[in-house]
């Protein structure tokens, strides 16, 4: 009663789930319900709070399940196989096992697991495939919907399928196996996007600048890695980045290049914001009109910086590239994850648990994307001539 | 090709020397010898013309960009030459690969490939359409494809199919390939020739009767839009601050008086109190960068701070060769030039505090002459170019029309 939302469509979603009971009698109900259901904790943000191996309440939950002789599935994976397909099943758990590598990136995985489905495939024509495909890539959508890198991924290599069977090839292996070899190529496409995002930057950084750092962003890691290695003059300030600690990590991380650090309160910011020569973040996703989905935090700092005319440059590979545009914080749907305040809460205060925010176009100056240094309104470009 | 070497190795002592005034002519003497050094320049037949051209060009432009890299009119002019040659070989290339269409290609020659054996057509297709995409920047579409094979593939089959038939095509392409490119770039000089002409058509639509205009420094761009208003019969005034210290507004002031224009002129510091008196300010711009960005005389920025502040609209004028692809990462340093402090200061008043020999022999007072002045996009209302108006974030757009990704680093 207290919402007052531009996202009407959000706001009935939960007005319907909250008034009606979830059907327990269609398996696919029972599948979808935690996800609907506002207090699902999004597998996209527990995935990076195991990289970062930040230990949780609910993981801990899950290693005890496990352990205690449970089938070492989740719950939404024994759904997910009684959906009766054992593609699908496949299609998840190879996702998962590829998502766990701490260095791969999302879509990355997403590609990896689509091509799994393509190797496993009986499908004699191309359009068979495209519809195997098809079916697969929904599966992985709907089992993480707060993923945007997953999502952009498989609409990626969904629309390269359409459009390469368009083309050339009369022999089908032959297109079948060409696919599969730009799909393992894509890990190395994204490796490199990495050190070409790195190379364009360096320019920006220039000998005794301070730099602000939020999150753990491998991007933004390789970049000031680069700068390290290029003898550049420089000093980090990061921000401590609850609950995910990305702030000690990225500090363990610097001091091994000798890069001076000093960690900050996430709500330091704007105290020492006047220190600050530019901020540097990496992004979860990035959407239509330009801005960012990004830790939850980054928004805040993209407020104080604007105010304070300092610039915020991100740095996103293009396939994170995403059809979705959010009119307000609260527009996407809800990626919540715990967190531990270290002390007993009483049971009636409740927590804001949304793991990311989004940040408007306007205050960013730059993204720097493998497809070049980019001013936000390029972005729906791109993405126009991709999707239309 | 003596004649030519010596003809850049002039150029650029000028360009070092600072001997030629002004982008509009710096970008046409550029274009010029650049169009010189292409029709004098030795293309091989057997292998790729066009990047024996663009490396060719590469070189001498390379040359001139660092004789003057402040002058960024002399790269974008370079980059836009580079471009044409680009998209005559990609024309030509396509128009081959049709022509390739009614030819019994031999098999032996696809094999090279390694597509499908007996299909010209469909792979002729594949050709054209791996040679337009090696010609776009690096986008999403591309992403997955996987461009540097790809690249290869339009000048093996044509060389492949050529080598067996027809030599006297080739060499005729091989002409046809320089004559193109003579061609854009006569077209790119008359272009450039004419900036300022397009640009005066629009002042209709910008100015209004009973209009107060504010303008800095001097600008033969602004000059002739404000004339061209003025020809329409439109009334209004013109207030030019004087931008010292070289004071070329007065020069304008005297001109648009001579055209029958009311002025005022006023210095530097009054702008931010003029300007609340003032409709609309209209700049012209030494370059424009991608992000939307200005480099204008110094002093625009302080014009463009107090336009902000009293919502007063700034409007940039910039030919097309003053649009330049790269990203400003410092540019009140990088991009800028200090002058001589002899135009603030005279010499002969000031020579016991200037002087190196006294005391600890660096002197205690320093002058800054800075040439120019960087003003960011979200300053910008509006940039009216010789294509129309358009607003700084749709800058990128022309960029990508007039420059190619691969020659952003020379």
């Amino acid at each position: 009663m207290w919402r007052r939302s531009a996202s009407f469509i959000l706001d009935d979603e939960r007005r319907r789930t909250s008034d009606s009971p979830p059907m327990a009698a269609d398996n696919t109900t029972t599948a979808r319900a935690p996800f609907q259901n506002p207090d699902a904790i999004s597998a996209y943000y527990q995935t990076r709070a195991a990289h970062h191996g930040v230990i949780t309440s609910d993981w801990l939950a899950q290693a005890q399940a496990a352990v205690g002789g449970v089938s070492g599935e989740e719950h939404p994976d024994s759904s997910a196989a009684e959906l009766g397909k054992e593609k699908t099943f496949n299609v998840i758990e190879e996702f998962n096992g590829w998502r766990k590598q701490p260095d791969l990136a999302e879509a990355v995985a997403a590609i990896r697991a689509l091509a799994a489905v393509i190797r496993a495939s009986e499908a004699s024509t191309m359009m068979e495939l495209e519809i195997e495909l098809k079916k697969a890539s929904d599966t992985l959508k709907l089992w993480d919907k707060t993923s945007i890198s997953l999502t952009a991924g498989c609409d990626l290599f969904i629309r390269y399928v359409t459009r390469t069977s368009a083309l050339e090839y009369e022999d089908f292996n032959s297109a079948k196996s060409r696919l599969l070899e730009r799909a393992e190529k894509f890990g190395e496409i994204s490796c490199k996007a990495r050190k070409i995002i790195a190379m364009l930057s360096q320019d920006f950084i220039f000998d005794g600048c301070t730099i602000l750092v939020h999150g753990l962003s491998r991007v933004v890691l390789e970049i000031l890695k680069t700068a390290a290695q290029n003898n550049k003059l420089f000093r980090v300030l990061c921000t401590e980045g609850r609950p995910d600690g990305t702030g000690v990590l990225l500090s363990n991380e610097l001091s091994k290049l000798d890069v001076p650090v000093k960690l900050l309160l996430d709500s330091a910011v704007a105290y020492s914001m006047d220190e600050v020569d530019m901020v540097f973040v990496g992004a979860d996703g990035v959407v239509e009109s330009g801005g960012i989905i990004n830790m939850m935090g980054t928004y805040q700092i993209a407020l104080v910086a604007h105010s304070m005319n300092k610039p915020v440059y991100v740095a996103a590979e293009s396939y994170k590239f995403a059809r979705l545009y959010p009119l307000d914080q609260k527009d996407m749907a809800p990626a919540l994850r715990p967190i531990e305040f270290g002390v007993k809460i009483p049971a009636k205060v409740e927590v804001e648990m949304s793991a990311r925010d989004y940040t408007p176009p306007q205050y960013l100056t730059l993204l720097f994307t493998d497809l070049g240094v980019l001013s936000p309104s390029v972005v729906s470009d791109e993405l126009i001539q991709l999707y239309l | 090709m003596p004649d030519v070497q010596s003809m850049v190795l002039e150029f650029v002592n000028k360009l070092r020397k600072r001997k030629i005034e002004g982008s509009q002519a710096t970008a046409r003497c550029t274009v010029e010898l650049l169009r010189s050094v292409i029709s004098h320049h030795r293309v091989p037949h057997h292998a790729n013309q066009a990047s024996a051209l663009i490396d060719a060009v590469k070189a001498v432009g390379a040359q001139l960009v660092a004789a003057n890299p402040v002058e960024l009119a002399v790269g974008n002019v370079v980059r836009r030459v580079l471009h044409i040659i680009r998209e005559e070989d990609l024309s030509l290339a396509t128009a081959a690969v049709a022509g390739l269409d009614l030819l019994d290609a031999s098999d032996d020659d696809e094999d090279v490939n390694g597509k499908g054996i007996g299909y010209t057509a469909m792979s002729a297709a594949v050709v054209a359409a791996a040679a337009r995409s090696t010609l776009r920047p690096p986008s999403l579409q591309t992403l997955l494809e996987g461009t540097p094979e790809s690249a290869t593939v339009p000048y093996t089959s044509s060389s492949g199919a050529d080598s067996e038939s027809k030599t006297a095509d080739k060499s005729s392409i091989t002409r046809k390939l320089k004559h193109d490119v003579i061609e854009g770039v006569n077209q790119l000089i008359h272009e450039i020739a004419g900036c300022h002409e397009q640009i005066a058509e629009q002042a209709i639509e910008h100015i209004h009767q009973n209009e107060v205009i504010l303008t800095l420094g001097s600008s033969r761009t602004v000059l002739e839009f404000l004339c061209a208003a003025k020809e329409k019969k439109r009334s209004f005034r013109v207030f030019v601050a004087e931008g010292a210290p070289r004071y070329q507004g007065h020069l304008l002031a005297k001109e648009l008086v001579a055209r029958g224009l009311q002025t005022t002129v006023i210095t530097d510091s009054a702008v931010f109190a003029m300007i609340s008196r003032v409709n609309m300010v209209i700049i012209g711009a030494h370059a424009v960068m991608a992000n939307g960005g200005v480099i204008g005389p110094v002093g625009v920025n302080m014009a463009a701070l107090a336009a902000k502040k009293h919502a007063v609209p700034f409007v940039v004028l910039a030919g097309s060769h003053k649009l330049c692809p790269l990203y400003p990462h410092n540019p009140e340093v990088l991009l800028n030039e200090l002058r001589s402090p002899s135009e603030l200061l005279d010499f002969g008043e000031f020579s016991d505090c200037l002087d190196f020999g006294s005391g600890s022999g660096s002197p205690l007072l320093q002058v800054v002459n800075p040439t120019f002045d960087y003003v960011p996009p979200s300053l910008v209302s509006l940039f009216i170019t010789d294509t129309g108006g358009h607003i700084p974030s749709y800058m990128y757009r022309l960029i990508a029309d007039y420059y190619s990704a691969d020659d952003l680093v020379m």
